[in-house]
């Protein structure tokens, strides 16, 4: 009695996950999708779902992606955009996962990426291309010199580009009246206040970043490592920026004993007083959060006269993206003029367009224009005037690494 | 006097959070010093509907899952736990332990073990992936209530069954589940909790492929905007509760109507 | 004999819906653990000896710091939530029928996910959360920096928070469970016989409720021990907890440190699975003990 009573929910049990995986969706070729022109891409896309993963830690850009693109890319191309948030360096370790184990199809459509993160995928031959080169809008809008490179590594046409970041500080005037300019002040006032300043902890991109400004300006400037990786080098500068940041240690938040885990979490420090100083990689950030009544209206951004790190950040296509012809559309969807405005106005987002202005149309421009950046937000000729460039991947992930070693379990 | 210190203490700890929860729904901008928040707004309220697509689908995923779950461990568990509430014999505690175990070690010292083989065979990512993993990190809270149920209904309505001329299937499906129901129900209600609530095992197996509730909820505890966070824990709150209550409502009834209760 | 063969036979195959998952599953997968902990079977093929991960961990100072920090966290909490359970449960078994109802709410926290837990605990606790405010509007504090660091503080007290308010209601649950069939005349009759609250609770109740405070405890632990959703948002930079030391080791990196993460987690399993025993053992001995007397 009991053999026929046990035999159907073991058979169940045993079945079910073969029934399903059997049951996924065809899946389109790849390699073919680079000859094709772009027109038939877009057909073949049609009705297809795209599964974007991407950093999901800050709630304003999930919400204009989920919102605004979502509605565009069904509206216009008949595609349901899945967004999934997961950190980059998680999903480089799927793909690597992914590739080990063979499968030929994964379930990452779209990465949002840059910096190491792309290098590393690169180096593991993690994405699919050249692709960039064939969307439309790259050709029509974007000046083939500003996406040579990513980190000093070469793009390749591995990856579109979807914006641009330059960092910033923020502080609210309602309790500083006069921000530090330089490094060396920042310093003097971190340790005139203790306890009130903080930055999240590496490899936090926002984090990450601050540790750059301070390499750059404790060790005479950034051009000294635009040649590329050099050990020796970074033996000899890097033992700088280790003092410079274990001096302040006990002058931070919590007396440098933890850090903010991301820079949302920063961002909550500040909204809440406890940090005094916020930072961001997009300038309009703060902007963004005084509309959504997160920041009191008295927020304020600055940069430091030693420099302000900026860069480009892409999209790219996994080796085994079950749907590549959606992820391409919906890569030259985010970098056409329509979705690069709305990115850019700072209700959605405040993320600078990757466009290069000089291509547009008069009228385009002057929509660009008639964007009202707030109060908040630096003008672009500010900004301009300290821009430097970001650190070879390599450095950054030796400065990660070393930050964890000499500063973290010091 | 006493029953109301108990009262005020189980208020203060377990009802006065969800109450807060509310409030921070309500008022995004709430700071120190302030022990009432200075303005109320909607802007919670209204980024949530704003993304409601999102997640209302995340949630009817996690529900989905979790639902199955329970189904799986179901499965998994009557039989076995009918012969194990009326049989004796050797190595059966020493058995009992082991089947609990999978409750009891850290879930990912197996799921992490799993999850490349599972990639392998094309099972990660997918919901049978999820629910497998799920299921064998909760069954135990399944095995262990029917069990105890068989136990405590005892052998005579099945042998009285029998003696009338029921087959074994119809027993089992006529007379001993209907009385099992209260096991059962206790058993998946603690299963589904656990699935539901699961952050971890989710994120492994699912691979952002299979959407989840507190997958949707990690990245917003910790931005600045906390009223979206604090809605979707209240609906975290009140979706199990309405399930349990009719649960509830709908097992009583039908006990009733057979005249059990 | 062949009565023999029969019954095992069919107790076996009446088993093997659990058994046969539990053996491919959940054995198999501590197997897989193991096995890629020495370098077998793991994505990228491994170089080195079969020990070097365990080496590798078992020098660095940082892996016993982690160890028993999760230790501590997870025995502290546990202990906070069964001694509260516990408590709790017996005053909300002696209320009244009528206020039995309204005693339900301390399920809430049963129901809440642990990442939502832990973001009331970050609600309530952080320098600029509810009770710092609460504190400064009573005069208690001036500045936000006045009020006692809890969350970073270096013990992980913010953990113990969030797991202490999540396993409270669980040991309650557990312990009101075998409540329900106890007799109230065996208190009453103590109470005849002059004995004190404290006597009544300690000499009669708290034996009664010993099985369901063992259980939870044990659960409680482990689970502290090894979970990941609460380290994760609530947890510092540093000491971390073991499980966030796997994630980042498994996640963070490229694969070839995949057995580092396995050999953890291994070792994870193995102190587990001596907990479980080494616990069970001491408490059928204390028992044994007591009815010797």
């Amino acid at each position: 009695m009991p053999r026929r009573c046990t035999l159907i929910p073991m058979l169940m049990i045993i079945v079910l996950p073969f029934l399903l995986t059997f049951s996924l969706p065809a899946r389109a070729p790849g390699d073919t999708l680079r000859k094709t022109p772009f027109a038939q891409i877009q057909e073949q896309a049609r009705g297809t779902q795209v599964r974007w993963y991407m950093f999901g830690g800050w709630a304003h850009v999930n919400s204009w992606v989920d919102t605004y693109v979502a509605k565009e890319m069904k509206k216009r191309h008949d595609i349901d955009l899945v967004r999934v948030p997961m950190d980059a360096g998680v999903f480089i370790n799927k793909l690597l996962n992914e590739k080990a184990a063979g499968r030929k199809t994964g379930s990452i459509d779209l990465l949002w990426i840059n910096g190491e993160n792309f290098k590393n995928a690169r180096e593991a031959d993690l994405l699919f291309g050249p692709f960039a080169g064939s969307l439309p809008n790259v050709q029509k809008y974007v000046d083939p010199d500003s996406i040579t490179h990513d980190f000093g590594f070469p793009v390749a046409g591995y990856e579109a580009p979807f914006g641009r970041a330059q960092f910033v500080f923020e502080y609210d005037t309602a309790r500083i009246q006069d921000p530090p300019k330089t490094i060396a002040e920042l310093k003097a006032w971190i340790m005139a206040h203790p306890g009130s300043f903080t930055y999240p902890q590496p490899p936090d991109f926002t984090g990450s970043a601050f540790i750059r400004h301070v390499f750059y300006a404790v060790t005479g400037g950034h051009e000294q490592y635009m040649a590329g990786w050099d050990p020796d080098l970074f033996a000899q500068k890097a033992p700088l920026l280790w003092d410079w940041l274990n001096e302040i240690a006990p002058f931070l938040w919590q007396k440098g004993q933890t850090y903010p885990k991301d820079s949302a979490f920063l961002d909550t420090l500040f909204s809440r007083g406890e940090a005094a100083f916020s930072m961001s990689y997009h300038p309009p950030h703060a902007q963004n959060l005084i509309l959504q009544k997160a920041y009191p209206e008295t927020v304020k951004t600055f940069v430091l006269d030693d420099g302000s790190i900026f860069n480009t950040h892409f999209t790219a296509i996994p080796f085994n993206a079950p749907n590549k012809a959606g992820a391409m559309v919906l890569a030259d969807f985010l970098i056409s003029v329509d979705a690069q405005l709305s990115k850019y106005i700072p209700e959605n987002w405040g993320d600078f367009p990757a466009l290069d202005m000089d291509r547009l149309s008069a009228q385009e421009k002057s929509r660009f224009q008639a964007v009202d950046l707030g109060s908040a937000t630096l003008q672009p000729g500010q900004l301009a005037a300290v821009a430097v460039p970001e650190i070879p991947a390599a450095y950054l992930e030796a400065l990660e690494q070393g930050w964890k070693e000499h500063v973290l379990d010091k | 006097m006493k029953h109301t210190v108990t009262l005020l203490f189980l208020v203060l700890f377990f009802a006065v959070p969800a109450g807060v929860l509310v409030l921070i729904s309500l008022a995004p901008g709430w700071r120190f010093p302030d022990v009432w928040p200075a303005a109320f707004s909607f802007s919670g309220i209204a980024f949530f509907l704003q993304q409601k697509e999102q997640i209302l689908s995340s949630l009817a995923s996690s529900f989905v899952f979790s639902l199955l779950t329970v189904g799986v461990t179901f499965f998994m568990c009557l039989v076995p736990a009918a012969v194990f509430a009326r049989n004796d014999f050797t190595g059966k505690a020493v058995l009992e332990g082991l089947l609990l175990t999978p409750a009891l070690v850290p879930p990912m010292t197996f799921a992490m073990g799993l999850h490349y083989f599972f990639i392998k065979l094309s099972v990660a990512d997918t919901l049978p992936g999820v629910v497998l993993i799920l299921a064998i990190f909760s069954y135990p809270y399944m095995f262990r209530a029917l069990v105890a149920g068989f136990q405590a209904m005892g052998e005579h309505y099945r042998i009285c069954a029998r003696n009338l001329g029921a087959g074994p299937f119809l027993i089992l499906w006529q007379v001993e589940l209907p009385l099992l129901m209260p096991a059962v129900v206790a058993g998946g209600s603690v299963v589904f909790l656990v699935a539901f609530s699961e952050y971890f095992l989710v994120f492994l197996m699912g691979g952002g492929r299979v959407a989840s509730f507190t997958g949707m909820l990690m990245p917003l505890l910790a931005s600045s905007n906390r009223s979206l966070a604090a809605v979707l824990t209240l609906i975290f709150l009140l979706l199990p509760v309405g399930l349990f209550f009719i649960l509830d409502l709908s097992v009583m009834r039908s006990f009733r109507k057979k005249g059990m209760a | 004999m062949s009565w023999t063969n029969n019954r095992s036979g069919r107790l076996v195959s009446g088993l093997a819906p659990l058994l046969l998952p539990y053996l491919v599953l959940f054995c198999g997968g501590v197997m897989l653990t193991i096995c890629q902990s020495f370098g077998v079977f793991t994505p990228l093929p491994h170089a080195g000896a079969a020990f070097d991960a365990y080496a590798k961990i078992l020098t660095d100072p940082a892996f016993f710091t982690s160890f028993w920090f999760s230790l501590g966290v997870a025995m502290v909490s546990a202990f906070c939530a069964v001694a509260a359970g516990a408590f709790l449960a017996y005053r909300v078994w002696q209320l009244p029928a009528k206020l039995a109802n309204a005693a339900l709410i301390y399920k809430i926290p049963l129901i809440l996910p642990h990442i939502s837990v832990a973001f009331v605990v970050l609600v309530f606790w952080s320098p600029s959360g509810i009770l710092a405010s609460m504190a400064h509007s009573l005069g208690f504090i001036q500045t936000m920096q006045d009020f006692p660091n809890i969350l970073y503080s270096g013990w992980g007290l913010g953990m113990v928070l969030a797991y202490t308010l999540k396993g409270t209601p669980f040991a309650m649950l557990l312990v009101l469970a075998l409540l329900v069939r106890f007799d109230v005349r065996q208190i009453q009759t103590a109470a005849m016989l002059g004995a004190s609250g404290v006597r009544i609770f300690f000499s009669i109740v708290l034996p009664r409720m010993a099985p369901a405070m063992h259980t939870s405890f044990i659960i409680l632990f482990l689970y502290g021990f090894g979970a990941f959703d609460i380290p994760f948002v609530l947890g510092e930079s540093r000491p971390g907890m073991l499980s966030i030391h796997v994630y980042n080791l498994y996640f963070k990196h490229d694969l070839a440190r995949r057995p580092e993460a396995m050999a953890i987690l291994t070792m994870m399993f193995f102190f587990a699975v001596i907990f479980i025993i080494a616990y069970s053992k001491i408490v059928q001995r204390l028992d044994n003990g007591v009815r010797k007397l």
